[in-house]
């Protein structure tokens, strides 16, 4: 036997507030007295409870059947010995065999209900994966890729790596990743369904091959640790009311000397030349409406604290301004516009913005598509990189 | 489009991915190398399907079921060797594991009720049984839950092929 078959591989627990058992990580007993301690704390649990007690198999990645029935049994006789108690399992849409297992309970006892847990991920999720994005989110990759190429080998790309791209969208960073850098292997990770489609077809069309687009949730990942060279996540952290969480799990699948990366704005740093003051009121006020939402569009210059935080070492940071001289000014235009639309759209009426604010906070863009339109303008949209080594 | 291979018994031809072969003695003595060999195997023939990493999971979880079942198996010496194949969007694997009669006997009757129509409602009432699941409800659950197929084939000597088809890539998400 080796040590590492003595470390426990799950962990049970009950929340008393929440009536909550959860169980998660691989649970393959030869016999069911390995489960002992979990047993009992699942028997104790519904002992204490009045109602609904939650059964949270969300982060369980795989279950025997000997240990499914072990535990089955347990919820199925205290429904038929407590008819006023209701169980509630959560289930992960990204664990593709718990759904349909768990699913069998509530065709045995009506007062077992399972619910897969698949929405509301960030709060401002729905403002942003609306298909209309993927234009803009394209146009932005093309714009932050010719500044990214030049400064990702010094931040751990280099060819042949193992790489993943978490929280990836629809998949193009990946695929100039592929093409400039040809790492060994990329995963790339996204919540979007509709993305992930999306990026599967364009590899498809194109004849990509060794993008690995995979379907899961960022915050608890079915990725095994210690596995990758390279963990990029762009873009994402600033969506996220809890980007430590993110992080976290960035840091478990990263090789211990290989670096998690990271990009992020600080959107009130976005400015532009003619009517600077109208494009800087605006941004500001981006940055607001933001935290409104509980994201922190102003994430940036943050990054060498949350790298710190996560426990990673020897942390860079740079960052690199996009401006309408990159490319095709239009390009920017297109992009202001989009989050114009988005922004100034859904965001503001839902947080019941008043018309006339409203128009001050359209101007403001406008003036920045101006800017970036206009012969003898500036208009530019800072972002900042980073990135941090996992300890040896 | 894949070309579509058929073999002499006029069925699509699988295209070998992986095979380990180990001694029964080997296997049965440690019961962590059901998991490694399901986890190890899952990974590597799933870095080509859509979606590799939720691939891997479904494998190894319906893999690992089949392997504790030979695990319970009584053997008689030899090998067990697991051979994955594939043709489309169907995994098969092949178990190939020296047993005495009456397990054999054992492997034809289950087979034979996987296949019969009260598959799922026999499972169904396994799960709210009182006895831990038997081999035969284990091998029940790869049909109801991972929509398997499962069939006896000739192998030589004491040994029997278990040929177990799994669709997961149609699986529903
Ligand atoms: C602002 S986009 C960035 C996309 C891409 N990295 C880029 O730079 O274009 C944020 C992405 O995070 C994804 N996302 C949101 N919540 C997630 C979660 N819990 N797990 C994985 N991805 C998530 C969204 O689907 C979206 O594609």
């Amino acid at each position: 036997m080796s040590p590492y078959d003595l470390l426990p591989r799950f962990k049970a627990q009950y929340d008393a507030n929440n009536q909550e058992f959860s169980i998660s990580g691989v649970v393959r007993p030869q016999a069911i007295d390995e489960l002992g301690p979990s047993i009992a704390l699942l028997r104790d649990a519904i002992g204490r409870v009045r109602g609904v007690l939650y059964v949270n198999v969300r982060r369980l990645t795989q279950m025997n059947n000997a240990a499914f029935h072990a535990f089955s049994r347990i919820i199925i006789d205290a429904c038929r010995a407590r008819p006023d108690l209701k169980f509630v399992v959560i289930t992960s849409s990204v664990v593709g065999w718990t759904s349909r297992k768990f699913g069998r309970l509530s065709g045995i006892e009506p007062n077992i209900t399972v619910e897969e847990y698949d929405s509301e991920f960030y709060p401002g999720q729905g403002f942003l994966e609306g298909g209309g994005f993927v234009p803009i989110l394209r146009t932005q990759t093309k714009m932050t890729w010719r500044h990214e190429r030049a400064i990702l080998p010094r931040h751990g790309m280099r060819p042949g790596i193992v790489m993943a791209d978490i929280c990836c969208g629809i998949g193009d960073f990946a695929v100039l990743v592929q093409k400039e850098f040809q790492p060994s292997r990329i995963v790339a990770l996204d919540h979007s369904r509709s993305s992930l489609a999306y990026a599967r077809k364009v590899a498809a069309e194109f004849d990509i091959k060794g993008i690995e687009y995979t379907y899961g949730d960022a915050s608890e990942m079915l990725l095994e640790e210690n596995q990758f060279d390279l963990v990029t996540c762009r873009h994402s952290l600033q969506v996220f009311n809890r980007p430590e969480l993110i992080l976290r799990e960035l840091f478990r699948i990263c090789k211990p000397g290989g670096r998690v990366y990271i990009t992020n704005e600080k959107n009130s740093h976005c400015l532009g030349e003619p009517r600077a003051d109208s494009i800087q009121w605006t941004y500001n006020e981006v940055a607001k409406l933001w935290a409104h939402f509980q994201m922190d569009i102003e994430l940036g210059p943050k990054s060498r604290r949350y790298l710190t935080e996560a426990g990673l070492e020897d942390i860079r940071v740079e960052s690199f301004m996009v401006s309408n001289h990159d490319g095709d000014p239009q390009d920017f235009a297109d992009v202001i516009a989009a989050w114009e639309n988005v922004y100034a759209g859904e965001m503001a009426t839902k947080r019941g913005d008043t018309p006339a604010f409203i128009r001050r906070f359209r101007q403001g863009f406008q003036d920045h598509i101006f800017a970036a339109l206009h012969s003898k303008g500036y208009a530019g949209w800072p972002i900042w990189v980073a990135s941090g080594r996992k300890p040896l | 489009m894949e070309p579509v291979h058929h073999d002499l018994a006029g069925g699509p031809a699988f295209e070998p991915m992986i095979q380990i072969d180990m001694e029964i003695k080997a296997f049965v003595s440690v019961w962590r190398h059901c998991d490694y060999v399901s986890t190890y195997m899952a990974r590597m023939i799933s870095q080509n399907r859509s979606d590799s990493v939720r691939h891997s999971n479904l494998f190894s979880s319906a893999f690992n079921e089949l392997l504790e079942v030979a695990f319970r198996t009584r053997h008689a010496d030899g090998e067990l060797a697991c051979r994955v194949s594939r043709h489309g969007a169907t995994d098969r694997i092949e178990l190939i594991l020296p047993c005495v009669p009456e397990e054999r006997r054992f492997y034809e009757e289950a087979v034979s009720q996987v296949a019969g129509i009260e598959a799922r409602e026999r499972y169904l009432n396994s799960v709210s049984g009182d006895l831990a699941p038997s081999r035969e409800v284990v091998l029940l659950e790869l049909a109801v839950d991972y929509n398997a197929t499962l069939r006896l084939e000739e192998a030589d000597g004491d040994a029997i092929k278990l040929v177990v088809d799994l669709p997961l890539e149609g699986l529903r998400h």
